[in-house]
């Protein structure tokens, strides 16, 4: 019997701390260096404390918290853009992330052509991308442009390439920060129709978002973290209840 | 080390289109296109060609042969540790968003390079060809001197490009150094000019043994100095490794220097 604490691991978190450097108009040149030595302590912000946590295979988990709680944070750890000053964080099979529009896209090369470059950033080879071309265009209903230069898009038409060129990769977990937002009501409906059908799939999905109801209606836990730790852990319903009653 | 030549494997598509970007970006939008990297050279030694015979009378037979087999490696040479200064700075935006494993980076620009290498070398084979010279079967080492070269490089690369991104300095340091570096190199006189106290600075510097050995094999004609290099295979081969050593330590922060 298998039950949902027997699942593998997707991803783990052991004791991971995160500091930034807060620096005061930074001083940069020797000069300045020279000139204002005594300024140029810095203030340590301690953005994650201790976290621990295990994300397993298969699971929808949103992290939710007010701006500036560290879970954005959390979520560049996980994608190994950023490395913890203490403590691990292990990932389990193939990764994307949809952390900012259009990451990695030139602005004068077509659509088709920051596809393939786009597509490469996230390890596939041409030839994966050519089987996917076609599937990626089609999801991102831009047929009409996808030979203009991307500096010509809206936006919206930067998010749709963006998000169907990260949601055709076939990776094991999905990393995604507050973007959908910018997608109109029929774009989002539909990635989160392909969304649910990752999740049937099996594949892991993390979401940063400040959409609640996204939350209750679509995924399966819920991570509350505020001023860098985990202040609560389960049932979306429960947390998103108790988050709200905090930030009244 | 086994974890570069997999990530290389796993991002190759990533390897391709980034040199393709950096060959085609670089003259994007220029009439002549990359035929930019054969004028540059060429009027290069044009110029070079006409100052030190005729102006600083230097008494070399054939000098614009000598000059050239020397000279178009050594504009690879600069314009890859150039641009690998900047392989890291230059993509901050991409760096802060999106993992992809950072080497690429420094490779590809040194990869481009390269290439854009070979494709000058076709003029300079045609030179040696046409200029009275030929060309003998030793010239058939010649990618084997190339590959050498692409190892160092690589490894001054991933020093430099990493070290960059916290020294911002460092990048107006290289022109400098670069400079310097030319004429630390037999390149536009003879190994014999230099006094013999002297020379001992010179062999230090791992590009004078590149040089010669192309000008061994493309202008005397000769085998070159083997024992040379294979001290300078495994002086490269160490570089390489280290740098590489040193780029992964230094990459943990990137994200946040940009």
């Amino acid at each position: 019997m298998k039950d949902k604490h027997d699942k593998t691991i997707a991803i783990t978190v052991r004791r991971v701390n995160k500091d930034f450097k807060l620096f005061y108009d930074k001083a940069n040149t020797l000069k300045e260096k020279l000139l204002f030595w005594n300024r140029s302590k810095n203030d340590i912000l301690h953005i994650l404390k201790d976290i621990n946590l295990d994300i397993y295979k298969g699971e929808t988990v949103a992290l939710i918290g007010v701006n500036g709680s560290g879970k954005s944070t959390l979520l560049k750890l996980m994608t190994k853009i950023i490395y913890p000053n203490s403590g691990y964080l292990k990932t389990y099979g193939k990764l994307t992330s949809l952390l900012e529009l259009g990451a990695g896209f030139h602005p004068d090369f077509s659509g088709r052509e920051n596809i393939y470059f786009n597509a490469s950033i996230f390890g596939l080879t041409k030839g994966d991308i050519d089987k996917r071309i076609d599937k990626i265009i089609e999801f991102s209903e831009l047929e009409e442009f996808i030979d203009n230069p991307v500096r010509t898009y809206s936006s919206g038409m930067y998010l749709r390439l963006a998000f169907s060129v990260a949601i055709n990769v076939d990776a094991d977990i999905l990393l995604i920060d507050e973007i959908l937002a910018v997608g109109d009501q029929h774009f989002q409906e539909k990635c989160y129709k392909r969304l649910e059908e990752l999740k049937k799939d099996g594949k892991t999905i993390v979401i940063v978002t400040h959409a609640l109801d996204v939350v209750k209606s679509f995924c399966n836990r819920a991570i509350w973290i505020s001023e860098g730790v985990v202040k609560m852990d389960g049932d979306p319903k429960k947390v998103v209840g108790a988050y709200l009653n905090d930030c009244r | 080390m086994v974890q570069l030549f997999k990530n290389l494997y796993d991002y190759r598509e990533l390897l391709k289109t980034n040199v393709k970007k950096e060959i085609r970006g670089k003259y994007k939008g220029a009439w002549l296109g990359v035929f930019w990297s054969l004028l540059n050279p060429i009027l290069l030694l044009v110029v070079y060609s006409i100052i030190f015979p005729y102006i600083l009378r230097i008494q070399i037979p054939n000098y614009t042969m000598y000059l050239c087999v020397a000279l178009l490696p050594w504009t690879c040479f600069t314009s890859t540790i150039q641009q690998g200064t900047y392989a890291v700075v230059v993509n901050g935006n991409i760096i802060k968003k999106v993992y992809f494993p950072r080497e690429i980076l420094p490779i590809s620009v040194v990869t481009s390079g390269v290439v854009n290498f070979l494709i000058t070398s076709l003029v300079m084979f045609g030179f040696l060809i046409f200029g009275g010279l030929g060309l003998t079967p030793y010239a058939l080492l010649f990618p084997i001197i190339l590959l050498l070269q692409f190892i160092i490089m690589i490894g001054i690369t991933f020093i430099l490009s990493a070290v960059t991104v916290y020294v911002r300095d460092l990048e107006h340091l290289v022109g400098l150094g670069l400079m310097v570096l030319f004429y630390g190199t037999p390149i536009v006189y003879t190994m014999d000019s230099i006094p013999a106290k002297l020379a001992w600075i010179l062999n230090l510097n791992p590009m004078t043994h590149i040089i010669t050995a192309y000008r061994d094999i493309l202008y005397y004609q000769q085998m070159p100095n083997w024992i040379n290099l294979g001290i300078l295979a495994l002086v490269g081969v160490a570089l390489f490794i280290v740098g590489y050593y040193i780029f992964k330590r230094l990459e943990r922060n990137f994200a946040e220097e940009f």
